[in-house]
């Protein structure tokens, strides 16, 4: 038998005795290395140097049980052949599952942006590797602590305007240094904000996100889940800047404020006329060149509010004190020409006043946030969960997340 | 310096980037452990050919034949590419590449085709021509670029602008093996970008509205700055035409370094060697090297602006970066496009036509069938359709099957490259 | 030690008479006796004030040369000298080494230290080793200023946050028998109206309804009842999380405070805790240690004039999407000069030297790792 001497052995029993799991971490090691030598048996013996370098990546890491599956994605929970203590999220991407023409762009764009970017609000792809059937696996980083949508739906647990402080900071510094690499996310909301075992939050998905900044470049304007899209992306603008993330990252805010989504249309045209009806009727006077972007619809003459000011926003979100209203409005303005950048949110007055952020490690935690994680990244991008148009529905998780 | 930093983060500078003797070495290690299992596949298929023919005569194999090679008038014994020899043959497909950025309506955009290059450069650094015939890689290259950079086109528009008879299911098949061996790393930094910012600099300092680098904001104005361009010494350049005009001269110096940028930075091996910025500065210090010289010199200053203390590190950086630049400039004057070289064509037309010919590994040819290339169905069924009688079952009606559609290639694929002049080895038989 | 020695052999004098000038408490009954904690030898007050007032002088007693200040002569509150002496002496050891059983690794360890501790005091007492246990004891007080500084500041806080405590509980029970009373009362009052409000009905409705309404009535009562009970439980549990988390905060704050010099013990004490500083509490960073907008070999203008860019500034609906050209400057600049100062030759070889050694971060294998693994590879083709 020809198995190359690259290929590690199988670890030792001894290592895992004293874990109850022994029995099926080698009953899912025999079985992965089984399959891993069936094509050593092939008749030529030869490997190329490319798959060789693969297999080493593929052999450092075991899969364990099952997270979560999707229609685009398995996600397995695994760890490290030489430590079993170190875990790790398999992203197993089916391929062509519904897409003839190669990998989807989502996988594309997830390991393109997430092999350049390392931060510790962004979510870390430790390595990609190809199993058997031509799958693309991406070893993520393990985030075991679920996500900011599972604490702001969670009655039971409670936060106040230090811990909203401390999950924003994370959320705008992970967005803010994607945007000086040039990358804009394009689905931020609080089910890609994972949180690590050390209560940091992660920045995650990245299947919709795209460098940006070129001049006379077209991008899509159908990015971003509705609830959190911005009125120009919603208006059709095909030139924009990082300040739709900006958007979101208010949105999120928000929510986090409220506990709900803070605007929740049923259409893209429901979605603009609550964001009207929040924060004022977009005109030539408050926008300029409003009018002119591709799917602008003028407003019912007789219905135009004007723009909410600071009271409004101080009324709405009491508990974010004068300070952060003021971000938060900076975050939410109408015109993206005068909304914050992701630097402006991060230099805002709001970080340095009362309260003080809260330390990560004291910040409220959910246990059982694994599996949410398995249905976090299985998900496709700018899909909502609970959607019920058709065309999400087909993309519907088989896997339902059991929330208590 | 932070920007450095910044660059360090890539995976270009993480993963694809080699000093000259380890570019070297893992070409040459790539090439033999290729040479050796061309060779050894290339017996197994003739033995299966002899074995096939003495069965279906009924004559017994011809005893004492265990080694198989070494009885009969066996053909010569199989010559592979060199290491050299495959540089070159990527090199054509690179250009290739441009080429058929062409093809479509409007042209793909330089960067796309840009980053295919890479791709196809970056491939053949694991993997021989002789194991791969680039002709089969080089689409699948260019069409996930346009993927990767956001230049999207469906499957069957970008198969309508490929030449020849590659089907949309061809064109995919190899997709995966390609991006393993691009070891999943999609993004390319590119020296073009740079190359308008530094342009956009200049202009502005021509204009009297540069600004002083931070290391400098004491000696530099937005007047002296203008003043050290107008005192400039005209460009050497002998193409240059002098016009006094300063502005005339920025932009015709972007035009050049342009036009190096897309040419002699893809087909040479600065993108493993260097890094963009200084690609972009080598490639400007061909176009107008005084306009470059002083460009960098508002960067990192020149020799006298600290005259005795030689050692400060920015001193230290001024003297490396002269030398770095030197060399990448050298290596990108010295490219040669292969296409319009009629000499070059002739070593080709032999490396390509006729070496590479035989020395292809036969039991790669078909990335669509079997093997241990694991195939989509799509492009399993694309084969199957192509002739490959899947009835027959056995390993050597399978090679047969192979060798069958690899000979009936070339009558049918006009524009490639390859294709024609397989088809010439053909006409000599 | 000599004087301790005299002080001892003066037990036996009458305990009326000033052993310096003789005077009697039987002629002066207000005359106060004091001591010296330098020697101990008792004298009255008023020799006290005659030799001592113009500053530091020798001990009067004979054959005693130490030097006195007036200012330490106090009044003596053990009857035996000895004691006195040794209480003072356990005093002034306990204040230097005031480690506490939480900063030692283990129970065996903390027992050691009491033992050295009174050994260290009876070293003192009895005049064992003097010099050395006197220097040791000085040297670890130097070393550990500051840790012995914030026990101490820990005991005050105990005792008057035990104090404290008393108090806010006394007042806790006062509140809940308070409430307790209230809820009482309206329980009463609530009963007392629902009666008359069936009583009421009953007046006014049919005869048949007597029962129903009775029924209802004693339902509407329960289910306020058990409403307000609930009501309480949630009052009550979330007071108790207050006080818990009350209590810890104090907890962190202590631990904060007696966590000092880690380090440069000479080692007279062993089996302590390795300390981890806690690192000074920093402001907060939104930026997370990174500086925004910093370069090193440009300065970012607000304007690029650029006959390209033009049409963009003038282009109404690029402007409304929010399109931004100070994005496209940063981004072309940045490029322009990103990894100009990286020489791939010098650091592509420090690294794969590097990496050789620790093969952690498997994502980055350069050029020689792949060149390994592609001659690894060779054998099986042969």
């Amino acid at each position: 038998m020809a198995v190359s001497p690259l290929i590690p052995p199988p670890p030792h029993e001894a290592k895992v005795t004293d874990t109850p799991k022994k029995t099926e971490v080698n009953s899912t090691e025999r079985l992965l290395h089984n399959q891993n030598t069936i094509p050593f048996f092939h008749s030529t013996n030869e490997r190329e140097v490319t798959e060789q370098l693969n297999d080493d990546v593929r052999h450092k890491y075991i899969k364990d049980k099952r997270l979560g599956e999707g229609t685009y994605a398995v996600v397995f929970l695994g760890h490290l052949r030489t430590d079993p203590s170190s875990f790790v999220a398999i992203k197993k991407i089916k391929v062509n599952a519904e897409y003839k023409d190669g990998l989807s762009m989502d996988a594309i764009r997830e390991v393109k942006y997430l092999q350049e970017l390392s931060h510790p609000n962004i979510i870390a792809l430790h390595d990609v590797f190809s199993s058997k059937d031509q799958n693309l696996n991406l070893v993520l980083e393990y985030l075991p602590r679920g996500d900011l949508e599972m604490l702001i739906k969670d009655t039971d647990i409670h936060y106040g305007a230090a811990d909203v402080k401390a999950w924003m900071g994370m959320l705008a510094r992970g967005v803010w240094f994607c945007h000086e690499n040039f990358v804009l996310h394009r689905d931020i909301k609080p089910n890609n904000l994972l949180i690590a075992a050390d209560g940091e939050v992660k920045l995650a998905d990245f299947g919709l996100a795209r460098s940006f900044a070129d001049p006379y470049l077209n991008m899509t304007h159908q990015v971003i889940t509705r609830w959190y899209r911005p009125p120009e992306l919603l208006f059709g603008a095909r030139q924009y800047s990082g300040v739709v993330d900006v958007w979101s990252m208010g949105m999120v805010f928000a929510e986090l404020l409220l506990r709900v989504p803070f605007i929740v249309g049923n259409t893209d045209l429901d979605q603009i006329a609550k964001i009207c009806e929040a924060f004022g009727t977009p005109t030539e006077d408050n926008w300029p060149g409003v009018t002119r972007l591709p799917n602008y619809l003028p407003a019912d003459a007789n219905h135009t509010l004007p723009v909410q000011g600071r009271d409004f926003f101080l009324r709405q979100f009491p508990t974010a004190g004068p300070v952060g209203a003021d971000l938060l409005m900076s975050m939410c303005t109408l015109d993206p020409k005068k909304r914050s950048t992701a630097c402006q949110v991060l230099q805002h007055g709001w970080w340095s006043s009362e309260p003080k952020p809260t330390d990560k490690k004291n910040l409220p935690r959910k246990t059982d946030g694994i599996k949410k994680m398995g249905a976090d990244l299985t998900r496709r991008g700018g899909d909502f969960d609970d959607n019920t148009t058709f065309k999400n529905a087909a993309r519907q998780l088989k896997f339902t997340v059991a929330r208590d | 310096m932070i920007e450095d930093d910044f660059y360090r983060t890539s995976s270009q500078f993480r993963l694809w980037s080699f000093t000259a003797a380890s570019l070297k070495s893992l070409r040459a290690t790539t090439n033999s452990v290729a040479s050796d299992r061309v060779r050894a596949a290339i017996r197994r298929a003739q033995e299966a050919r002899r074995s096939a023919t003495s069965s279906a005569t009924g004559t017994p194999a011809p005893d004492g034949d265990a080694g198989g090679s070494s009885s009969k008038a066996e053909e010569k014994p199989i010559e592979c590419l060199t290491p050299e020899e495959e540089q070159q043959t990527v090199s054509y497909y690179c250009e290739q590449i441009i080429q058929l950025g062409e093809n479509y309506k409007p042209p793909l955009p330089t960067i796309v085709r840009a980053t295919a290059i890479q791709y196809l450069r970056r491939f053949y650094l694991t993997n021989s021509p002789m194991t791969y015939h680039p002709k089969q890689i080089m689409p699948c290259a260019l069409f996930l670029a346009t993927k990767t950079d956001n230049y999207y086109m469906s499957l069957r528009q970008f198969a309508d602008g490929v030449p020849g008879d590659a089907t949309a299911e061809d064109i995919i098949a190899p997709e995966f093996l390609v991006m393993q061996s691009l070891r999943f790393t999609f993004d390319v930094r590119h020296p073009f970008r740079g190359l308008e910012g530094g342009i956009m600099e200049l202009q502005a300092m021509a204009q009297g509205q540069g600004t002083a680098a931070p290391h400098f904001s004491g000696s530099q104005t937005a007047a002296s700055l203008q003043q050290g361009l107008l005192a400039l010494p005209p460009n050497p350049n002998p193409s240059a035409s002098s016009s006094s005009n300063l502005t005339d001269r920025i932009a015709r110096a972007h035009h050049t370094t342009r036009e190096l940028l897309k040419t002699a930075a893809q087909i040479t091996d600065v993108y493993f060697l260097y890094t963009p910025a200084q690609i972009w500065l080598a490639a400007l210090m061909l176009a107008d090297r005084p306009l470059a010289e002083f460009y960098l010199g508002t960067k990192v200053g020149v020799a006298d602006d600290d005259g005795a203390q030689q050692e400060s590190p920015l001193a230290a950086l001024r003297v490396k970066l002269r030398l770095t630049l030197n060399d990448c400039a050298a290596m990108l004057q010295a490219y040669k496009p292969l296409a319009s070289d009629p000499d070059q064509m002739k070593t080709l037309r032999r490396i390509i036509g006729k070496k590479l010919y035989h020395c292809q590994n036969p039991e790669k040819v078909n990335l669509g069938a079997g093997g241990q290339k694991r195939i989509p169905a799509a492009a399993a069924a694309a084969a199957a359709a192509a002739g490959v009688d899947s009835g027959t079952s056995g390993s050597e009606m399978e090679r047969l099957a192979k060798k069958r559609k690899l000979e009936q290639q070339p009558q049918q694929s006009k524009d490639i490259f390859g294709g024609e002049l397989v088809m010439q080895r053909t006409k000599e038989r | 030690m000599p004087p301790v020695r005299d002080a001892m052999a003066n037990r036996g004098d009458d305990d009326e008479v000033c052993p310096v000038c003789k005077s009697s408490r039987y002629l002066n009954p207000d005359m106060q006796f004091l001591i010296n904690p330098e020697c101990y030898h008792k004298m009255c007050e008023s020799c006290v004030d005659r030799i001592f007032s113009s500053g530091p002088a020798n001990c009067p007693v004979a054959g005693c040369h130490k030097t006195l200040r007036k200012a330490r002569f106090r009044k003596q509150t053990f009857e035996d000298i000895n004691v006195e002496r040794e209480v003072d002496i356990r005093r002034r050891v306990m204040q230097i080494l005031n480690r506490r059983e939480e900063e030692f690794d283990s129970k065996r360890a903390w027992d050691d230290f009491l033992e050295q501790r009174e050994e260290i005091i009876a070293n003192l007492v009895h005049g064992t080793d003097v010099a050395k246990t006197e220097n040791d004891l000085q040297r670890y007080a130097s070393e550990n200023v500051r840790s012995i500084r914030a026990n101490q500041a820990l005991e005050v806080q105990e005792a008057s946050s035990f104090k404290e405590q008393q108090t806010h509980e006394q007042e806790l029970a006062r509140l809940r028998r308070e409430a307790a009373k209230q809820e009482y009362e309206n329980e009463r009052r609530e009963l007392q109206a629902s009666r008359e409000d069936v009583l009421s009905r009953l007046a006014a409705g049919r005869p048949g309804d007597a029962a129903a309404i009775a029924r209802e009535g004693k339902k509407v009562l329960l289910k306020k009842s058990s409403a307000r009970r609930s009501e309480e439980d949630r009052i009550r549990q979330k007071q108790a999380a207050l006080r818990n988390s009350d209590a810890r905060k104090a907890g962190q704050t202590g631990n904060t405070a007696d966590k000092a010099d880690a380090a440069g013990d000479s080692g007279l004490i062993k089996g302590l805790k390795k300390i981890v500083t806690p690192e000074p509490e920093k402001p907060y960073d939104p930026f997370g240690g990174m500086v925004p907008n910093k370069r090193d070999y440009y300065t970012l203008r607000d304007f690029y004039p650029s006959s390209y860019l033009d049409p963009i500034r003038q282009d109404t609906r690029m402007q409304a999407g929010g399109y931004d050209l100070q994005e496209y400057y940063s981004r072309t600049l940045m490029e322009a000069f990103a990894g100009l100062g990286c020489f791939v030759d010098e650091e592509v070889t420090r690294r794969d030297d590097g990496d050789s050694l620790r093969s952690s971060r498997p994502v980055a294998t350069q050029g020689s790792a792949l060149a390994a693994v592609s001659s690894a590879g060779t054998p099986d083709a042969s």
